[in-house]
C-alpha cells in the first residue's frame, strides 16, 4: 500500500476535475465547440451556443460540482467522527429523512406546489426538511448529560432509517403511477433542473461548509484514536461532535434536497482517497472534496449524453462508474498485499 | 501536583471508589495495584478529568482539573488508556505526531521530538509501516512513543505528569524493562508518573510510592518495602508468597 504524496495526489485531482468540469461543459444534447467557452462571460452574446452555455450548463455543472464535493468531504467526516470506515452520511439519517420528506410532497402535493418558494421546488424543501427532522431525532437519541454516544447514534440512526424507509414505502404503497415514478426517479438522484437559484442556494451552504470541515482534520485524527485518547490531546470532543455533526446534516440535506439521493459517493470516494493518500483527515477532506466534485460531474455528463436526448439518472450513473473503479484499486491493494 | 481528595464515586448504585486520597508529585513513580475490579482504572480516570466523581476533588497544578482549558492542560498531562481503538492505516510515524496536536511548535522540532519519542520505545524501525499491520506489542510501544512525545519537553505553564494504564500489558520481557527505565528517566527529568500495573515486582522495580486499591478503597500505601508484606498479599491478592531481596536492586521482590 504505497502512498502518493499529497502534492502530486492535489495536482493530479486537481487536473481530473478540470478535465471533467470541460468535459461538462462541452458534451450534452447539443455538442458545443471548445470556442465558445472563451466568450462565455460575456452577457452580451446571444447566439446559441453561449445561452445554453449559461442559463443550463454552467448552472449544472457548478450544481454537480458542489454536491459531489460536499457528499464526499462529509462523508469523509462521518467515518472519521465514528470512527469507522464503513459510515457514510446516511448514516446519521439525513439521506433517508429527506426521502420521507420528498415522497410526502409528491404524495400529498402532487402538480399544485411544484412552484415552491424561493426559487426552490417544494420537493426539495420537503426533502431538507425531512433530512433535518431525522437527523435531529438521531441525534437527541443519541445525546444525554454526559455527552453523545457515537454507538448509540449509530444504531439510533439505523433505527431511523429503517422506519423511514418504510413510511416511504407506505407513500410508494398508496401512490398512483405517475407519483411512484416520480418518487423512485427523485430517489436514484438527478440534477435535472438545474438553474441560477439552486446554484446559489447550494453556493450559499458548500462554500463555507469547504473551508471550516478541513480546520477540523487534526481533531480528527485525535479522534480515530479513541475519544478518550483525543481529549487528553485537547480536543474539545463534545463541541466537536456537535458542531460536525450539524454541519454534515446541513451539508447533505442541501445537496440531498437539490440532487436527489445521489448513493455511493459519500461511502467509496473517501476510502477511495484514503486508499491513495493515507487518512490524515486534513488532506482527506479537500481530497474527498475534490474527488467527489470529478466522480459526480463525470456521472452526470454521462447520464446527459449516453442517451441524449433523454437522460438517465445522475445516481445511477455514479455507481455505474466508480465502482469498477473501487473495484480495480481494492483488486489492485489485496495484490500488493500477497506479492 | 495532582493531588485526589476525599475522591468517591458512584455508579448506578455501585460504589466503585470510596474516600481515596492521593498526591502525585511531580518526579516521583507512583504505582498503583490492586486485584480486577478494585477500582484503578476508575481512579486513573477520576484523576485524568474523564468521569467526574461523585464526591471530592481533583486539583492540578494548582487548580480544579476541569478548569484547565483542555489544550492548556494537554501541555501537562499525558495520558496512555488501555488499548486504542485505532483501525484507520495510519503509520507509526503520523500516530506518534498526533501527541503533538497540544503544541504549536512547528515541524521541525516536532519531528526530532517524534524520532527521540520512536527510539526511545525501540520503534525506530516501525516509523513508515501501518499502525493496523502491526503486532499488539508494537501497537502498545507506538502508543507509548505518543504519549511520551506529547510531554517530552518542560511546560512553561506547570509540571509535567504522565499517567499511564497497563503500559506493559502486550509487552515481553525486554520491553518491559525498557518501559521502566523509560519511566524513570521521565520522573529523572521532574515528571510526575502514576501507573497502574499488574506485575507486583515491576511495580517495586521502578516506583518510589506503591498505592493497593482494595475494593474501591485504599488498603495499603507506601514505599514498595513498606507495602510489599506477605500479609497484605494475604489479604487482598489472597495468594500466599514469600518477601525476598533482590540481589542486585535490593528492591522487595514478591515470590509465589
Amino acid at each position: 500500500m504505497r502512498r502518493l504524496s499529497p502534492i502530486m495526489f492535489f495536482f493530479t485531482a486537481s487536473l481530473v476535475l478540470v478535465i471533467a468540469l470541460l468535459l461538462g461543459l462541452l458534451s450534452g444534447a447539443r455538442d458545443i465547440h471548445p470556442s465558445a467557452l472563451l466568450g462565455m462571460f460575456n452577457l452580451s452574446n446571444m447566439d446559441m451556443d453561449h445561452r445554453i452555455l449559461h442559463a443550463i450548463r454552467l448552472p449544472r455543472v457548478l450544481l454537480a460540482m458542489m454536491a459531489g464535493a460536499c457528499l464526499a468531504s462529509c462523508g469523509a467526516v462521518m467515518q472519521g467522527l465514528f470512527r469507522n470506515p464503513l459510515a457514510d452520511p446516511s448514516l446519521i439519517g439525513v439521506s433517508s429523512g429527506a426521502s420521507v420528506g420528498a415522497s410526502c410532497v409528491i404524495f400529498f402535493g402532487g402538480t399544485s406546489l411544484m412552484g415552491g418558494a424561493i426559487g426552490l421546488p417544494a420537493i426539495a424543501i420537503g426533502a431538507f426538511a425531512g433530512g433535518l427532522v431525522a437527523t435531529s431525532i438521531v441525534y437527541r437519541l443519541a445525546t444525554s448529560i454526559t455527552g453523545t454516544s457515537v454507538s448509540t447514534m449509530l444504531l439510533a440512526g439505523i433505527a431511523i432509517t429503517a422506519l423511514a424507509g418504510a413510511i416511504t414505502s407506505l407513500f410508494s404503497f398508496f401512490a398512483d403511477n405517475e407519483m411512484l415514478r416520480r418518487i423512485s426517479l427523485w430517489q436514484m438522484g438527478n440534477l435535472d433542473g438545474a438553474d441560477w437559484s439552486r446554484v446559489t442556494i447550494l453556493s450559499l451552504v458548500v462554500v463555507p461548509l469547504m473551508l471550516a470541515l478541513p480546520r477540523d482534520g487534526q481533531a480528527l485524527n485525535a479522534m480515530l484514536l479513541g475519544e478518550s485518547e483525543a481529549r487528553h490531546l485537547g480536543v474539545a470532543v463534545e463541541s466537536l461532535k456537535r458542531r460536525l455533526i450539524l454541519l454534515t446534516a446541513l451539508g447533505v440535506g442541501v445537496a440531498v434536497s437539490v440532487s436527489g439521493i445521489v448513493a455511493f459517493v459519500g461511502l467509496i470516494v473517501p476510502h477511495l482517497v484514503r486508499m491513495l493518500i493515507g487518512p490524515d483527515h486534513r488532506y482527506l477532506i479537500p481530497g474527498s472534496a475534490i474527488i467527489g466534485a470529478a466522480l459526480l460531474l463525470f456521472a452526470d455528463t454521462a447520464a446527459r449524453t449516453l442517451m441524449s436526448p433523454a437522460e438517465l439518472p445522475t445516481g445511477v450513473l455514479t455507481a455505474l462508474l466508480g465502482v469498477p473503479f473501487f473495484v480495480g484499486l481494492l483488486l489492485q491493494q489485496r495484490q500488493k498485499l500477497v506479492g | 501536583m495532582l493531588k485526589a481528595s476525599q475522591l468517591s464515586l458512584v455508579i448506578s448504585n455501585f460504589t466503585l471508589l470510596k474516600d481515596v486520597d492521593l498526591h502525585i508529585e511531580p518526579g516521583k513513580v507512583t504505582a498503583v495495584l490492586g486485584p480486577n475490579g478494585a477500582g484503578k482504572t476508575s481512579l486513573l480516570r477520576l484523576l485524568t478529568g474523564e468521569l467526574l466523581p461523585t464526591s471530592g476533588e481533583v486539583t492540578f497544578n494548582g487548580a480544579p482539573l476541569n478548569q484547565w482549558r483542555p489544550q492548556q492542560r494537554a501541555k501537562m498531562l499525558s495520558v496512555l488508556p488501555q488499548g486504542s481503538p485505532l483501525n484507520f492505516p495510519f503509520t507509526a510515524r503520523e500516530v506518534v505526531m498526533m501527541g503533538r496536536i497540544p503544541h504549536a511548535t512547528g515541524l521541525v522540532k516536532d519531528t526530532e521530538i517524534v524520532d527521540a519519542a520512536l527510539s526511545a520505545v525501540g520503534g525506530s524501525y516501525l516509523d513508515k509501516r501501518f499502525y493496523t499491520q502491526m503486532s499488539g506489542g508494537e501497537k502498545q510501544r507506538v502508543q507509548l512513543a505518543r504519549v511520551l512525545a506529547q510531554i517530552w519537553e518542560p511546560s512553561v505553564e506547570g509540571d509535567r505528569f504522565l499517567v499511564l494504564d497497563e503500559p506493559t500489558s502486550a509487552f515481553d520481557l525486554a520491553h518491559q524493562q525498557l518501559t521502566l527505565e523509560i519511566v524513570k528517566q521521565f520522573a529523572f527529568q521532574g515528571v510526575g508518573v502514576l501507573l497502574v500495573i499488574h506485575d507486583l515486582n515491576l511495580a517495586a522495580g521502578c516506583a518510589d510510592q506503591l498505592v493497593i486499591l482494595d475494593g474501591g478503597k485504599i488498603a495499603a500505601r507506601g514505599s514498595p518495602e513498606s507495602v510489599l508484606t506477605a500479609a497484605m498479599i494475604k489479604a487482598v491478592f489472597h495468594v500466599d508468597a514469600t518477601i525476598g531481596v533482590h540481589p542486585k536492586t535490593g528492591a522487595p521482590l514478591v515470590i509465589v
